[in-house]
């Protein structure tokens, strides 16, 4: 097996200066045997098993739909037990400040009076939902499923990229790559002791369970899909059938006398808990957009009288507004009275002046981002684009600075990926999927690493290039 | 307790199926068959395309005999509705919306079915000596599909309504294919008791074997008539489907306490005793084809009142 050395001004997972980290000794030995072909025919083996399991996304070509799998690398990305409890501690610290945030900022606005988060930030929030002031949510839970992004820098530390605290995607990739290592690497898997990651969906379902303003044994959950041809809908059958709930859309579902039911062979039946899988603007065309089909007229009216309970809360888009994030610290001392155990990317606001005068004098080595945007979409990084791409970024920024803030270019880690038959470092992420029920968060020990396949690019997303890989959580010192 | 919209998928992703495994049973042995030459009868794919498709009696004649144009539009054209790479997308489409419903089994089995009917380069391999491979393949994955629902799906309602489907859909086969067979001769049972001429509609619904074993003597015209309408052992008449309809309908009925249950109860009872009570002896032609016309027309009503039973969710 053939494999590039990483470049030194990034921290490498696999490779430290001088040698392999003791966390991919094992690894590093097993492959150093394989050849390019054993590992090409690992990486085919690994794609038939996304194909024939239909965990697949179609592209659309000369009227014609072709079936491709999101891409996957078979080298898996390996996270010491120590460094796993630091993530832990520090995403279960994030997730309580944020549902108190939330639900500080939908009744009292206690943190708004104290002045430590400005009134006109949340304001010109676009996913601040004065239609959900005052509701109560069961057991004071907003962020029941969240993906908190993570980074490694270069100086070997975790920082939270963002939050994603609305209707984070991925998890089924977590559990269906652990799935597939299983298969192309059953003695390494076996070998390193790796922390489970496959009770996600039972831990899911007790959540949901425990939500139900029905106090009845077993009430009737589902998850709300905006159907076939959503990009993720394989996870949220996925997730039905780990949790053995029924699938439903927007058409399934109808609100009688501010109550929930679901259209069944035998009439309509209750509704208690939706994990809904729909954006809140698309949620009922009775409060927000009236020409959304995917959603249920007067669900919001059910939701507000507690006759059922919604997941994630709707409304939560305003603590994951990437211009809300770097607040978080000061919500963490402000709620808390502790000090962050995972630090932010530092994070320039366009609406200051001074920030942005400093932005503006060193754009070549930012990263701008629009504040209502994900996915990668909307993303300018100061080191690739043109004089033209900059000239035209400046003039959108000043024309609404609230739109934006700019953080540094980060090296994100690299860890080697199959490219071409041999191994190259890539750059990467980690998105460990946190769940919050009135027990407390619970985490599993894993999580989706994302992947920007392209050579050189920081961009992970799946729609812009990116892929994914296993993460393993092993007891291994170092 | 089960979504109207998934019992929706659950009838249709089995009767697509079903037509599938049906149209390719038919094509398979039409194709085998068409090899052999027999004292000047000309054979050609008529039957089939009479049953499986909607095109014009001139189109089927000039398409009739051409084994190369036959087999693409059958399996790969998508202009075909009836194609199996239209229904297999489209039964597919059906278990992608009630994944959570059927089993990963199933589900594995209906794509990977869907991915070999879309492969790359299928239509070149019908033209050459693959065609015969290319069909055994796809009747392989029919078979295991078929295994698969049985050993794997729970019993429930999920079930029933997969199973109802799939006996509307080989009823109405059944009758379509020897409507095919009985115009030809005018529906006199008394003009072509010639083996070979009944053989590949036998072979196309897997009853050739028993019906040698069943059958002595020369009168086949009216021992395949009966063993394709009346014969409740085997497994593609058209008294086997509707008693396996009857038996699925019920056992949803009793689960599903809805108002016009009884109607659609009685109207299945009338059906299923026209076809049961028929003394095949002393039937004629000409009340066979009434008899034909009668179950295909009720079986579609039935159909219908069926769907808007349980499925009217919109």
């Amino acid at each position: 097996m053939q494999y590039v050395k990483p470049n030194l001004n990034t921290w490498d997972e696999m490779f430290s200066n001088e040698d392999v980290r003791e966390r991919y000794r094992n690894v590093f030995e097993t492959l150093k045997q394989l050849s390019g072909e054993a590992l090409e025919k690992k990486h085919l083996q690994a794609s038939d098993f996304f194909m024939n399991q239909g965990i697949t996304f179609t592209v659309y070509s000369d009227n014609q739909g072709i079936e491709r799998i999101f891409p996957f690398d078979i080298i898996p990305r390996i996270i010491t037990g120590k460094e796993w409890d630091q993530i832990e501690t520090g995403i279960k610290q994030r997730l309580k400040a944020l549902n108190l945030f939330l639900k500080d900022i939908y009744h009292e606005q206690q943190i708004i009076k104290d002045g430590i988060v400005p009134a006109a930030l949340i304001a010109s929030c676009p996913h601040f939902l004065q239609e959900c002031v005052g509701i109560k949510v069961p057991h004071d839970i907003y962020v029941h499923i969240s993906g908190i992004d993570l980074i490694r820098g270069a100086d070997g530390v975790f920082y939270v990229l963002e939050d994603n605290l609305r209707t984070p995607s991925g998890v089924s990739y977590m559990l269906e790559n652990r799935e597939v290592t299983k298969r192309i690497f059953p003695d390494l898997l076996a070998a390193n002791s790796v922390r489970m990651v496959n009770t996600y969906p039972m831990k899911l379902l007790n959540i949901l369970t425990s939500l139900s303003p029905r106090a009845v044994d077993q009430p009737n959950v589902v998850i709300l899909t905006p159907g076939v041809y959503n990009s993720a809908y394989y996870e949220h059958t996925f997730l039905a059938r780990q949790m053995g709930i029924p699938l439903v859309e927007g058409r399934d579902l109808v609100v009688d006398n501010q109550k929930v039911f679901m259209k069944t062979t035998s009439g309509l039946q209750p509704v208690d808990v939706i994990y809904r899988r729909i954006d809140d603007e698309f949620i009922d065309p009775l409060v927000f957009r009236p020409d959304s089909l995917l959603g249920v007229p007067g669900i919001m009216s059910a939701y507000r009288k507690g006759t059922v309970a919604l997941v994630n809360a709707v409304g939560n888009g305003v603590a994951d507004d990437k211009a809300v994030y770097s607040y978080v610290p000061a919500m963490i001392k402000y709620y808390l009275n502790e000090e962050p155990v995972l630090s932010n990317v530092p994070t320039y606001r366009m609406e200051n002046e001074d920030e942005r005068k400093h932005v503006f004098e060193n754009l070549g080595k930012m990263v701008v981002k629009q504040t209502n945007q994900s996915g990668g979409y909307g993303l300018v990084m100061g080191n690739r684009a043109s004089e033209l791409e900059l000239k035209d970024l400046k003039e959108a920024i000043l024309k609404n600075p609230r739109n934006f803030i700019a953080q540094p270019i980060i090296q994100l880690s690299t860890v080697p990926c199959l490219i071409d038959g041999k191994l190259e470092p890539r750059h990467i992420d980690l998105r460990p999927y946190a769940l919050c029920g009135p027990n407390g968060v619970e985490i599993v020990p894993g999580g989706l690493t994302r992947v920007a396949l392209r050579k050189g690019s920081l961009v992970v997303n799946s729609s812009q290039g990116g892929g994914s890989k296993d993460t393993w959580v092993v007891d291994i010192e170092e | 307790m089960m979504l109207s919209r998934i019992a929706d998928s659950l009838f249709w992703l089995n009767r697509y199926m079903e037509r599938t495994d049906g149209i390719l049973r038919s094509l398979r042995y039409f194709y085998i068959l068409g090899f052999d030459s027999y004292g000047g009868y000309s054979f050609n794919y008529k039957p089939l395309l009479q049953c499986y498709t909607g095109l014009s009696d001139t189109a089927i004649d000039e398409m009739s005999t051409d084994t190369s144009q036959v087999l693409r539009y059958m399996i790969t054209d998508t202009s075909n509705i009836n194609s199996m790479r239209v229904l297999l997308s489209k039964a597919r489409e059906n278990a992608r919306g009630s994944q959570d419903k059927i089993t990963k089994e199933v589900w594995e089995q209906v794509n990977a079915m869907f991915h070999y009917i879309n492969k790359g380069g299928l239509d070149k391999k019908l033209d050459g000596d693959e065609a015969l491979h290319v069909m055994d393949q796809l009747e392989k994955h029919c078979l295991m599909y078929n295994g698969i629902v049985d050993s794997t799906m729970p019993r429930g309602q999920g079930w029933e309504f997969m199973n109802v489907g799939k006996f509307i859909e080989r009823c109405l086969q059944t009758v379509d294919l020897l409507d095919a067979y009985l115009q030809p001769i005018e529906y006199d049972l008394a003009k072509n008791d010639d083996l070979v001429y009944w053989r590949s509609l036998l072979f196309s619904l897997s009853g050739y074997e028993l019906y040698l074993k069943s059958n002595r003597g020369s009168q086949h015209t009216r021992q395949v008539i009966y063993q394709v309408m009346f014969n409740a052992d085997f497994p593609r008449s058209v008294i086997y489907s509707l008693s396996r309809m009857q038996r699925y309908l019920m056992e949803l009925l009793e689960q599903n306490a809805l108002a016009s249950t009884v109607i659609l109860e009685k109207k299945f009872g009338r059906m299923k005793s026209m076809v049961e009570f028929t003394d095949p002896a002393s039937m004629d032609g000409q009340y066979l084809e009434h008899l034909l016309k009668e179950v295909r027309q009720q079986v579609w009503d039935f159909s219908s009142d069926f769907q808007k039973l349980f499925f009217s969710y919109t």
